[in-house]
Protein backbone atom coordinates (compact mmCIF):
# COMPACT_ATOMS: atom_id res chain seq x y z
CA UNK A 1 0.00 0.00 0.00
CA UNK A 2 2.81 2.54 0.90
CA UNK A 3 4.45 2.25 -2.54
CA UNK A 4 1.02 1.14 -4.72
CA UNK A 5 -0.95 4.16 -3.74
CA UNK A 6 1.92 6.64 -4.72
CA UNK A 7 2.28 4.40 -7.85
CA UNK A 8 -1.24 4.65 -8.84
CA UNK A 9 -1.47 8.20 -8.53
CA UNK A 10 1.56 9.23 -10.02
CA UNK A 11 0.57 7.29 -13.22
CA UNK A 12 -2.83 8.59 -13.24
CA UNK A 13 -1.63 12.27 -12.65
CA UNK A 14 0.76 11.80 -15.40
CA UNK A 15 -1.56 10.69 -17.58
CA UNK A 16 -3.90 13.23 -17.23
CA UNK A 17 -1.45 16.20 -17.57
CA UNK A 18 -0.05 14.80 -20.52
CA UNK A 19 -3.62 14.45 -22.04
CA UNK A 20 -4.71 18.01 -20.49
CA UNK A 21 -1.68 19.52 -22.25
CA UNK A 22 -3.12 19.31 -25.76
CA UNK A 23 -6.90 19.61 -24.90
CA UNK A 24 -8.15 23.59 -24.39
CA UNK A 25 -11.68 22.78 -23.07
CA UNK A 26 -12.65 24.44 -20.15
CA UNK A 27 -12.67 21.13 -18.45
CA UNK A 28 -9.63 20.49 -18.98
CA UNK A 29 -8.31 24.29 -18.37
CA UNK A 30 -10.45 23.93 -14.95
CA UNK A 31 -8.57 21.02 -14.25
CA UNK A 32 -5.00 22.04 -14.81
CA UNK A 33 -5.60 25.16 -12.83
CA UNK A 34 -6.68 23.23 -9.45
CA UNK A 35 -3.57 21.11 -9.97
CA UNK A 36 -1.22 24.38 -10.23
CA UNK A 37 -2.78 24.94 -6.81
CA UNK A 38 -2.51 21.60 -5.55
CA UNK A 39 1.33 21.70 -6.35
CA UNK A 40 1.62 25.24 -4.93
CA UNK A 41 0.52 23.69 -1.43
CA UNK A 42 2.95 20.93 -2.21
CA UNK A 43 5.78 23.27 -2.57
CA UNK A 44 4.95 24.83 0.77
CA UNK A 45 5.44 21.66 2.54
CA UNK A 46 8.46 20.67 0.69
CA UNK A 47 10.18 24.02 2.35
CA UNK A 48 9.50 22.50 6.02
CA UNK A 49 10.21 19.07 5.11
CA UNK A 50 13.62 20.39 3.30
CA UNK A 51 14.26 22.60 6.99
CA UNK A 52 13.67 19.86 8.61
CA UNK A 53 16.31 17.71 7.06
CA UNK A 54 18.72 20.08 7.50
CA UNK A 55 18.25 20.61 10.79
CA UNK A 56 18.53 16.71 11.67
CA UNK A 57 21.51 16.46 9.11
CA UNK A 58 23.35 19.04 10.96
CA UNK A 59 22.03 17.93 14.24
CA UNK A 60 22.99 14.36 13.59
CA UNK A 61 26.55 15.76 12.55
CA UNK A 62 26.99 17.58 15.63
CA UNK A 63 26.27 14.60 17.60
CA UNK A 64 28.46 12.18 16.01
CA UNK A 65 31.50 15.45 15.97
CA UNK A 66 31.83 14.47 12.39
CA UNK A 67 34.88 16.74 10.41
CA UNK A 68 33.29 20.33 10.39
CA UNK A 69 30.86 20.51 13.13
CA UNK A 70 31.87 23.51 14.21
CA UNK A 71 30.08 24.60 10.98
CA UNK A 72 26.43 23.32 11.82
CA UNK A 73 26.14 24.66 14.98
CA UNK A 74 26.40 28.29 12.78
CA UNK A 75 24.20 26.87 10.82
CA UNK A 76 21.67 26.12 13.41
CA UNK A 77 22.45 29.18 15.31
CA UNK A 78 21.33 31.26 12.14
CA UNK A 79 18.49 28.97 11.48
CA UNK A 80 17.45 29.44 14.76
CA UNK A 81 17.78 33.20 15.03
CA UNK A 82 16.37 33.69 11.67
CA UNK A 83 12.89 31.74 12.63
CA UNK A 84 12.69 33.30 15.84
CA UNK A 85 13.16 37.01 14.45
CA UNK A 86 11.01 36.04 11.70
CA UNK A 87 8.26 34.87 13.75
CA UNK A 88 8.39 37.23 16.20
CA UNK A 89 8.81 40.56 14.66
CA UNK A 90 7.22 39.34 10.71
CA UNK A 91 8.72 39.31 7.36
CA UNK A 92 7.54 42.91 6.19
CA UNK A 93 9.86 45.10 5.06
CA UNK A 94 11.34 47.38 8.14
CA UNK A 95 10.79 44.66 10.18
CA UNK A 96 14.22 43.13 11.98
CA UNK A 97 14.48 40.20 9.19
CA UNK A 98 14.64 42.18 6.37
CA UNK A 99 16.50 45.10 7.91
CA UNK A 100 19.00 43.65 10.29
CA UNK A 101 19.33 40.30 8.70
CA UNK A 102 18.85 40.47 5.17
CA UNK A 103 20.39 44.10 4.78
CA UNK A 104 23.83 43.80 7.48
CA UNK A 105 24.53 39.81 7.24
CA UNK A 106 22.87 38.23 4.53
CA UNK A 107 23.91 40.70 1.51
CA UNK A 108 27.45 41.48 2.55
CA UNK A 109 28.56 37.88 3.26
CA UNK A 110 26.68 36.60 0.06
CA UNK A 111 28.51 39.50 -1.63
CA UNK A 112 32.23 38.78 -0.18
CA UNK A 113 31.45 34.90 -0.84
CA UNK A 114 31.43 35.59 -4.76
CA UNK A 115 33.40 38.47 -4.71
CA UNK A 116 36.31 36.31 -3.47
CA UNK A 117 35.92 34.06 -6.21
CA UNK A 118 37.91 35.98 -8.40
CA UNK A 119 41.19 35.58 -6.58
CA UNK A 120 40.90 32.19 -6.65
CA UNK A 121 39.92 32.32 -9.94
CA UNK A 122 42.93 34.11 -10.88
CA UNK A 123 45.44 31.68 -8.44
CA UNK A 124 43.66 28.14 -9.78
CA UNK A 125 43.87 29.76 -13.70
CA UNK A 126 47.71 30.11 -12.97
CA UNK A 127 48.10 26.54 -11.71
CA UNK A 128 46.09 24.46 -13.87
CA UNK A 129 45.21 26.27 -17.02
CA UNK A 130 48.14 24.34 -19.01
CA UNK A 131 47.82 23.49 -22.57
CA UNK A 132 49.79 20.15 -22.59
CA UNK A 133 47.58 18.85 -25.04
CA UNK A 134 46.26 19.77 -28.72
CA UNK A 135 42.10 20.22 -27.07
CA UNK A 136 43.86 22.05 -23.82
CA UNK A 137 45.86 24.54 -25.95
CA UNK A 138 42.65 24.89 -28.05
CA UNK A 139 40.56 25.55 -25.25
CA UNK A 140 43.37 27.92 -23.75
CA UNK A 141 42.88 30.06 -27.09
CA UNK A 142 39.28 29.97 -27.25
CA UNK A 143 38.78 31.31 -23.48
CA UNK A 144 41.77 34.08 -24.53
CA UNK A 145 39.33 35.33 -27.07
CA UNK A 146 36.08 35.23 -25.45
CA UNK A 147 38.00 36.42 -21.35
CA UNK A 148 39.57 39.58 -23.90
CA UNK A 149 36.64 40.06 -26.33
CA UNK A 150 33.89 40.52 -23.37
CA UNK A 151 35.42 43.22 -21.78
CA UNK A 152 35.58 46.85 -22.88
CA UNK A 153 39.68 46.44 -23.17
CA UNK A 154 38.98 44.04 -26.01
CA UNK A 155 37.07 45.95 -28.20
CA UNK A 156 40.19 48.00 -28.62
CA UNK A 157 42.61 44.73 -29.94
CA UNK A 158 42.12 43.85 -33.38
CA UNK A 159 41.98 40.08 -33.72
CA UNK A 160 45.26 40.16 -36.39
CA UNK A 161 46.96 41.60 -34.05
CA UNK A 162 45.67 38.97 -31.04
CA UNK A 163 46.82 36.26 -33.82
CA UNK A 164 50.23 37.94 -34.09
CA UNK A 165 50.85 37.97 -30.39
CA UNK A 166 49.98 34.29 -30.11
CA UNK A 167 52.24 33.44 -32.65
CA UNK A 168 55.25 35.29 -31.38
CA UNK A 169 54.13 33.64 -27.85
CA UNK A 170 53.81 30.53 -29.48
CA UNK A 171 57.66 30.26 -30.70
CA UNK A 172 58.56 32.07 -27.79
CA UNK A 173 56.97 28.51 -25.21
CA UNK A 174 58.11 26.26 -28.32
CA UNK A 175 61.64 27.50 -28.01
CA UNK A 176 61.83 27.46 -24.36
CA UNK A 177 60.14 24.25 -24.22
CA UNK A 178 62.10 22.49 -27.01
CA UNK A 179 58.68 21.75 -28.11
CA UNK A 180 58.61 21.13 -32.25
CA UNK A 181 54.64 20.77 -32.09
CA UNK A 182 54.85 24.36 -30.81
CA UNK A 183 57.06 25.71 -33.34
CA UNK A 184 55.44 23.73 -36.05
CA UNK A 185 52.12 24.80 -34.29
CA UNK A 186 53.66 28.65 -35.18
CA UNK A 187 54.46 27.76 -38.92
CA UNK A 188 50.99 26.93 -38.84
CA UNK A 189 49.76 29.94 -37.66
CA UNK A 190 52.09 32.53 -39.71
CA UNK A 191 50.61 30.77 -42.80
CA UNK A 192 47.37 31.16 -41.36
CA UNK A 193 47.59 34.45 -41.24
CA UNK A 194 49.36 35.52 -44.44
CA UNK A 195 46.83 33.92 -46.29
CA UNK A 196 43.99 35.93 -44.63
CA UNK A 197 46.07 39.33 -44.78
CA UNK A 198 45.46 37.93 -48.41
CA UNK A 199 42.12 38.35 -48.53
CA UNK A 200 42.54 41.43 -47.28
CA UNK A 201 45.53 43.00 -49.77
CA UNK A 202 47.49 42.49 -47.39
CA UNK A 203 46.46 45.58 -45.42
CA UNK A 204 45.72 44.40 -41.47
CA UNK A 205 42.03 42.98 -41.61
CA UNK A 206 39.73 45.37 -39.58
CA UNK A 207 38.09 42.54 -37.02
CA UNK A 208 38.43 43.43 -33.85
CA UNK A 209 38.42 40.94 -30.58
CA UNK A 210 34.72 40.79 -29.53
CA UNK A 211 33.39 39.96 -33.21
CA UNK A 212 35.77 36.63 -33.08
CA UNK A 213 34.43 36.18 -29.31
CA UNK A 214 30.91 36.76 -30.69
CA UNK A 215 31.44 34.29 -33.44
CA UNK A 216 32.95 31.53 -30.60
CA UNK A 217 29.91 32.01 -28.60
CA UNK A 218 27.57 32.28 -31.49
CA UNK A 219 28.46 28.87 -33.42
CA UNK A 220 30.70 26.28 -31.74
CA UNK A 221 29.40 26.96 -28.44
CA UNK A 222 26.38 27.00 -29.56
CA UNK A 223 26.11 24.00 -31.22
CA UNK A 224 27.70 22.29 -28.25
CA UNK A 225 25.23 23.42 -26.23
CA UNK A 226 22.45 22.68 -28.40
CA UNK A 227 23.69 19.21 -28.44
CA UNK A 228 23.56 18.82 -24.46
CA UNK A 229 19.68 20.45 -24.92
CA UNK A 230 18.66 17.82 -27.25
CA UNK A 231 19.85 15.22 -25.23
CA UNK A 232 18.68 16.51 -21.60
CA UNK A 233 15.60 17.05 -22.44
CA UNK A 234 15.50 13.39 -24.20
CA UNK A 235 16.87 12.36 -21.10
CA UNK A 236 14.26 14.26 -19.56
CA UNK A 237 11.13 12.75 -21.09
CA UNK A 238 12.59 9.25 -20.98
CA UNK A 239 13.12 9.41 -17.10
CA UNK A 240 9.32 11.09 -16.93
CA UNK A 241 7.88 8.26 -18.43
CA UNK A 242 10.07 5.83 -16.30
CA UNK A 243 8.23 7.82 -13.36
CA UNK A 244 4.93 7.85 -14.76
CA UNK A 245 5.07 3.97 -15.76
CA UNK A 246 6.66 2.91 -12.37
CA UNK A 247 9.55 1.67 -13.68
CA UNK A 248 11.47 4.09 -11.81
CA UNK A 249 10.89 4.13 -8.18
CA UNK A 250 13.85 5.87 -6.51
CA UNK A 251 11.52 9.24 -5.74
CA UNK A 252 9.77 6.79 -3.41
CA UNK A 253 12.44 6.19 -1.16
CA UNK A 254 13.63 3.58 0.79
CA UNK A 255 11.80 1.73 3.92
CA UNK A 256 9.39 -1.30 4.23
CA UNK A 257 5.99 -1.63 1.42
CA UNK B 1 66.38 28.35 -15.45
CA UNK B 2 66.00 30.04 -12.08
CA UNK B 3 63.47 32.43 -13.62
CA UNK B 4 60.95 29.86 -15.09
CA UNK B 5 61.46 28.24 -11.90
CA UNK B 6 59.95 31.12 -9.54
CA UNK B 7 57.74 31.92 -12.82
CA UNK B 8 56.19 28.53 -12.03
CA UNK B 9 55.68 28.96 -7.86
CA UNK B 10 54.63 31.92 -7.25
CA UNK B 11 52.97 32.18 -4.06
CA UNK B 12 49.38 33.24 -3.82
CA UNK B 13 49.53 35.90 -1.75
CA UNK B 14 51.09 37.74 -4.63
CA UNK B 15 48.42 36.58 -7.31
CA UNK B 16 45.73 38.11 -4.03
CA UNK B 17 47.96 41.44 -3.70
CA UNK B 18 48.27 42.25 -7.58
CA UNK B 19 44.65 41.23 -8.08
CA UNK B 20 43.43 43.43 -5.19
CA UNK B 21 45.40 46.46 -5.85
CA UNK B 22 44.34 46.04 -9.90
CA UNK B 23 40.81 45.52 -9.37
CA UNK B 24 40.79 48.69 -6.51
CA UNK B 25 42.97 50.98 -8.64
CA UNK B 26 40.27 51.85 -11.58
CA UNK B 27 37.70 52.09 -8.94
CA UNK B 28 39.70 54.92 -7.59
CA UNK B 29 40.83 56.48 -10.62
CA UNK B 30 38.75 55.20 -13.49
CA UNK B 31 40.78 54.37 -17.10
CA UNK B 32 37.50 55.31 -18.98
CA UNK B 33 37.65 52.65 -21.41
CA UNK B 34 33.70 53.09 -22.65
CA UNK B 35 31.05 50.44 -23.28
CA UNK B 36 29.78 50.14 -26.39
CA UNK B 37 26.07 48.43 -26.68
CA UNK B 38 25.73 45.06 -28.33
CA UNK B 39 23.04 44.11 -30.77
CA UNK B 40 21.76 41.83 -27.79
CA UNK B 41 21.49 44.55 -25.48
CA UNK B 42 20.13 46.89 -28.08
CA UNK B 43 17.44 44.27 -29.02
CA UNK B 44 16.11 43.91 -24.93
CA UNK B 45 16.12 47.90 -24.64
CA UNK B 46 14.03 48.46 -28.33
CA UNK B 47 11.65 45.98 -26.92
CA UNK B 48 11.33 47.59 -23.54
CA UNK B 49 11.38 50.96 -25.60
CA UNK B 50 8.56 49.80 -27.85
CA UNK B 51 5.85 48.93 -25.10
CA UNK B 52 3.24 51.62 -24.94
CA UNK B 53 3.45 54.20 -22.20
CA UNK B 54 0.61 52.81 -19.71
CA UNK B 55 1.55 49.01 -20.33
CA UNK B 56 2.88 46.70 -18.14
CA UNK B 57 6.85 45.21 -17.84
CA UNK B 58 7.26 42.33 -15.71
CA UNK B 59 10.65 42.01 -14.25
CA UNK B 60 11.24 38.97 -12.44
CA UNK B 61 14.21 39.40 -9.68
CA UNK B 62 15.61 35.97 -9.71
CA UNK B 63 18.75 36.33 -7.99
CA UNK B 64 20.09 36.83 -4.11
CA UNK B 65 22.83 39.09 -3.09
CA UNK B 66 26.00 36.84 -4.16
CA UNK B 67 25.00 37.85 -8.07
CA UNK B 68 24.07 41.41 -7.20
CA UNK B 69 27.12 43.34 -8.28
CA UNK B 70 26.72 41.76 -11.74
CA UNK B 71 22.56 41.51 -12.02
CA UNK B 72 21.44 44.70 -9.64
CA UNK B 73 22.30 47.47 -12.26
CA UNK B 74 20.48 45.75 -14.74
CA UNK B 75 17.37 45.60 -12.46
CA UNK B 76 17.90 49.17 -11.72
CA UNK B 77 18.73 50.69 -15.50
CA UNK B 78 15.49 48.32 -16.66
CA UNK B 79 13.40 50.09 -14.38
CA UNK B 80 14.77 53.61 -15.03
CA UNK B 81 13.96 53.06 -18.65
CA UNK B 82 10.55 52.14 -17.60
CA UNK B 83 9.84 54.70 -15.67
CA UNK B 84 11.01 57.34 -18.29
CA UNK B 85 8.61 55.80 -20.80
CA UNK B 86 5.90 55.49 -18.37
CA UNK B 87 5.39 52.44 -18.77
CA UNK B 88 4.38 50.53 -15.09
CA UNK B 89 6.52 48.16 -13.56
CA UNK B 90 5.56 44.61 -12.03
CA UNK B 91 7.58 42.72 -10.34
CA UNK B 92 8.25 39.41 -8.58
CA UNK B 93 10.86 36.77 -7.50
CA UNK B 94 11.84 32.94 -7.38
CA UNK B 95 13.98 33.01 -5.66
CA UNK B 96 13.22 33.55 -2.00
CA UNK B 97 16.81 35.16 -1.18
CA UNK B 98 15.96 37.98 -3.72
CA UNK B 99 13.43 39.47 -2.33
CA UNK B 100 14.57 42.19 -0.12
CA UNK B 101 16.44 43.22 -3.13
CA UNK B 102 13.65 44.17 -5.35
CA UNK B 103 12.19 46.05 -2.56
CA UNK B 104 14.89 47.75 -2.42
CA UNK B 105 15.16 49.03 -6.37
CA UNK B 106 11.05 49.85 -5.52
CA UNK B 107 12.09 52.02 -2.95
CA UNK B 108 15.07 53.66 -4.23
CA UNK B 109 14.28 53.99 -7.79
CA UNK B 110 10.59 54.29 -8.43
CA UNK B 111 10.57 57.88 -6.59
CA UNK B 112 13.69 59.56 -8.59
CA UNK B 113 11.03 59.18 -11.70
CA UNK B 114 8.00 60.44 -9.17
CA UNK B 115 6.12 57.20 -9.69
CA UNK B 116 3.08 56.20 -6.94
CA UNK B 117 3.41 52.53 -5.28
CA UNK B 118 0.46 51.07 -6.89
CA UNK B 119 -0.32 52.62 -9.56
CA UNK B 120 3.24 52.81 -11.31
CA UNK B 121 4.60 50.39 -9.78
CA UNK B 122 3.68 47.04 -7.79
CA UNK B 123 6.24 44.15 -5.93
CA UNK B 124 4.64 40.91 -5.59
CA UNK B 125 7.08 39.12 -4.05
CA UNK B 126 7.76 35.87 -3.68
CA UNK B 127 5.61 32.64 -3.55
CA UNK B 128 6.80 28.60 -3.33
CA UNK B 129 6.35 26.82 -6.36
CA UNK B 130 8.47 28.00 -9.29
CA UNK B 131 6.33 26.63 -11.82
CA UNK B 132 3.73 26.60 -10.24
CA UNK B 133 3.67 29.90 -9.77
CA UNK B 134 4.28 31.15 -13.19
CA UNK B 135 1.18 28.68 -14.63
CA UNK B 136 -0.75 29.95 -11.76
CA UNK B 137 -0.25 33.55 -13.12
CA UNK B 138 -0.94 33.08 -16.87
CA UNK B 139 -4.27 32.28 -14.78
CA UNK B 140 -4.82 34.65 -12.41
CA UNK B 141 -2.38 36.80 -10.63
CA UNK B 142 -4.21 37.41 -8.01
CA UNK B 143 -5.14 33.39 -7.31
CA UNK B 144 -0.86 33.31 -6.36
CA UNK B 145 -0.62 36.39 -5.05
CA UNK B 146 -3.65 37.51 -3.21
CA UNK B 147 -1.84 40.25 -1.39
CA UNK B 148 1.46 41.82 -2.62
CA UNK B 149 4.92 42.15 -0.69
CA UNK B 150 4.22 44.69 1.63
CA UNK B 151 0.71 43.36 2.43
CA UNK B 152 -2.09 45.12 0.24
CA UNK B 153 -4.35 43.28 -1.55
CA UNK B 154 -4.17 43.39 -5.01
CA UNK B 155 -7.81 44.39 -5.70
CA UNK B 156 -6.54 47.49 -3.99
CA UNK B 157 -3.78 48.25 -6.10
CA UNK B 158 -5.18 50.59 -9.58
CA UNK B 159 -2.47 49.22 -11.59
CA UNK B 160 -3.28 45.60 -10.77
CA UNK B 161 -6.30 46.39 -12.61
CA UNK B 162 -5.55 45.96 -15.79
CA UNK B 163 -3.12 43.96 -15.34
CA UNK B 164 -5.00 40.03 -14.51
CA UNK B 165 -2.66 37.78 -15.76
CA UNK B 166 0.56 36.97 -17.85
CA UNK B 167 -1.32 37.72 -21.47
CA UNK B 168 -1.75 41.26 -19.90
CA UNK B 169 1.77 41.70 -20.11
CA UNK B 170 3.72 42.73 -23.14
CA UNK B 171 7.22 41.74 -22.00
CA UNK B 172 8.88 39.89 -19.38
CA UNK B 173 12.21 40.38 -18.23
CA UNK B 174 13.76 37.54 -15.71
CA UNK B 175 16.87 38.58 -14.43
CA UNK B 176 18.32 35.48 -13.26
CA UNK B 177 21.47 33.68 -11.28
CA UNK B 178 20.38 30.51 -12.48
CA UNK B 179 17.67 27.74 -11.73
CA UNK B 180 14.85 28.97 -11.36
CA UNK B 181 15.23 31.37 -13.71
CA UNK B 182 14.71 32.46 -17.41
CA UNK B 183 14.29 28.80 -18.24
CA UNK B 184 11.37 28.67 -16.08
CA UNK B 185 9.83 31.45 -17.45
CA UNK B 186 10.29 30.11 -21.19
CA UNK B 187 9.01 26.52 -20.66
CA UNK B 188 6.04 27.42 -18.63
CA UNK B 189 5.14 31.28 -19.35
CA UNK B 190 6.26 31.65 -22.92
CA UNK B 191 5.21 28.07 -24.30
CA UNK B 192 2.05 28.29 -22.67
CA UNK B 193 1.01 31.76 -22.68
CA UNK B 194 2.59 33.03 -24.94
CA UNK B 195 5.01 35.57 -22.46
CA UNK B 196 7.71 38.06 -24.68
CA UNK B 197 10.64 37.23 -22.51
CA UNK B 198 13.95 38.53 -22.46
CA UNK B 199 16.98 37.61 -20.10
CA UNK B 200 19.68 39.28 -17.83
CA UNK B 201 21.61 36.96 -16.66
CA UNK B 202 25.50 36.54 -14.72
CA UNK B 203 28.53 36.09 -17.53
CA UNK B 204 29.11 33.00 -16.38
CA UNK B 205 25.76 31.84 -17.47
CA UNK B 206 25.47 33.39 -20.46
CA UNK B 207 26.89 30.61 -22.76
CA UNK B 208 23.07 28.40 -21.98
CA UNK B 209 21.20 31.44 -23.40
CA UNK B 210 22.25 31.63 -26.52
CA UNK B 211 20.61 28.85 -28.09
CA UNK B 212 17.42 30.56 -26.71
CA UNK B 213 18.62 33.87 -28.08
CA UNK B 214 19.35 32.31 -31.58
CA UNK B 215 15.58 30.45 -31.68
CA UNK B 216 13.98 33.56 -31.27
CA UNK B 217 12.41 32.43 -27.59
CA UNK B 218 14.52 35.07 -26.03
CA UNK B 219 14.12 38.89 -27.15
CA UNK B 220 17.10 39.84 -25.90
CA UNK B 221 20.12 39.29 -23.64
CA UNK B 222 22.05 41.43 -21.14
CA UNK B 223 25.20 39.06 -20.00
CA UNK B 224 27.01 39.50 -16.69
CA UNK B 225 27.93 43.31 -15.59
CA UNK B 226 29.13 44.13 -19.48
CA UNK B 227 25.65 43.67 -20.32
CA UNK B 228 24.45 45.73 -17.33
CA UNK B 229 26.75 48.27 -18.39
CA UNK B 230 25.47 48.30 -22.27
CA UNK B 231 22.14 48.62 -20.95
CA UNK B 232 23.09 51.74 -18.72
CA UNK B 233 24.83 53.21 -21.88
CA UNK B 234 21.27 53.10 -24.13
CA UNK B 235 19.67 54.19 -21.26
CA UNK B 236 21.97 57.17 -20.84
CA UNK B 237 22.51 57.71 -24.58
CA UNK B 238 18.20 58.15 -24.77
CA UNK B 239 18.51 61.16 -22.26
CA UNK B 240 16.20 58.73 -20.05
CA UNK B 241 18.49 58.90 -16.92
CA UNK B 242 21.79 60.42 -15.30
CA UNK B 243 21.85 58.80 -12.71
CA UNK B 244 25.44 56.63 -11.27
CA UNK B 245 25.94 53.97 -13.76
CA UNK B 246 27.40 51.54 -10.84
CA UNK B 247 28.08 48.86 -13.87
CA UNK B 248 30.07 50.96 -16.84
CA UNK B 249 32.26 52.50 -13.56
CA UNK B 250 33.48 48.82 -12.53
CA UNK B 251 34.35 47.34 -16.49
CA UNK B 252 37.38 49.14 -16.08
CA UNK B 253 37.97 46.98 -13.16
CA UNK B 254 36.83 44.16 -14.70
CA UNK B 255 38.88 44.63 -17.81
CA UNK B 256 42.13 44.86 -15.75
CA UNK B 257 41.05 41.39 -13.83
CA UNK B 258 40.60 39.74 -17.38
CA UNK B 259 43.99 40.40 -18.30
CA UNK B 260 45.42 39.83 -14.58
CA UNK B 261 43.89 36.05 -15.05
CA UNK B 262 45.20 36.06 -19.15
CA UNK B 263 48.72 37.12 -18.15
CA UNK B 264 49.12 34.62 -15.16
CA UNK B 265 47.80 31.66 -17.88
CA UNK B 266 50.42 32.66 -19.71
CA UNK B 267 53.42 32.78 -17.57
CA UNK B 268 52.17 29.65 -16.22
CA UNK B 269 52.11 27.90 -19.62
CA UNK B 270 55.65 29.68 -20.39
CA UNK B 271 57.62 28.39 -17.25
CA UNK B 272 55.63 25.21 -17.60
CA UNK B 273 56.93 24.49 -21.09
CA UNK B 274 60.31 25.70 -20.40
CA UNK B 275 60.86 23.63 -17.57
CA UNK B 276 58.83 20.38 -18.61
CA UNK B 277 62.10 18.69 -19.61
CA UNK B 278 63.96 18.46 -16.81
CA UNK B 279 60.55 17.64 -15.01
CA UNK B 280 60.36 13.43 -14.48
CA UNK B 281 57.78 11.84 -16.39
Amino acid sequence: MKRSIPLAICLVMGIAMMIQFFVPHPVSVGFFDLTTKWVRIVAAFALVLGTGSLVMYHVDKLKRKREGWVYSIVTLVAALVTTVVGLGWGVKPGRPLQDVIFQNFLVPLNASMFAILAFYMASAAYRAFRARTREAALLLIAAFVVMLGMVPIGAKIPMFWFMVALAVALLIVGITGRSKMLVVGTGVLVVGLLVWMGFWKFRVPQLMLPDTAEWVLSVPNMAAKRAILFGVALGGIATSLKVILGIERGWLGGGKQ
Amino acid sequence: MRIFDFLLKIDRRIIYIVMAVLVTLPLVKPLGLGVTSGPRATALFEAVDQIPAGKTLLISVDFDPSSMPELYPMLTALMRHAFAKNVKVLMCGLWLTGAGLADQAVQTIAPEYQKKYGEDVVYLGWKAGVDAVILGMGANIKDVFANDYYGHPLDSLPMMREVQRLRDIPLAVAISAGTPGYADWLLYGQSRYGLRVGVGITAVSAADAYPFLQSGQLTGLLAGMKGGAEYEVLVQQHGYSKAYMPAVAAMDSQSLAHVVILVLVVIGNVAFFATRRRRPV
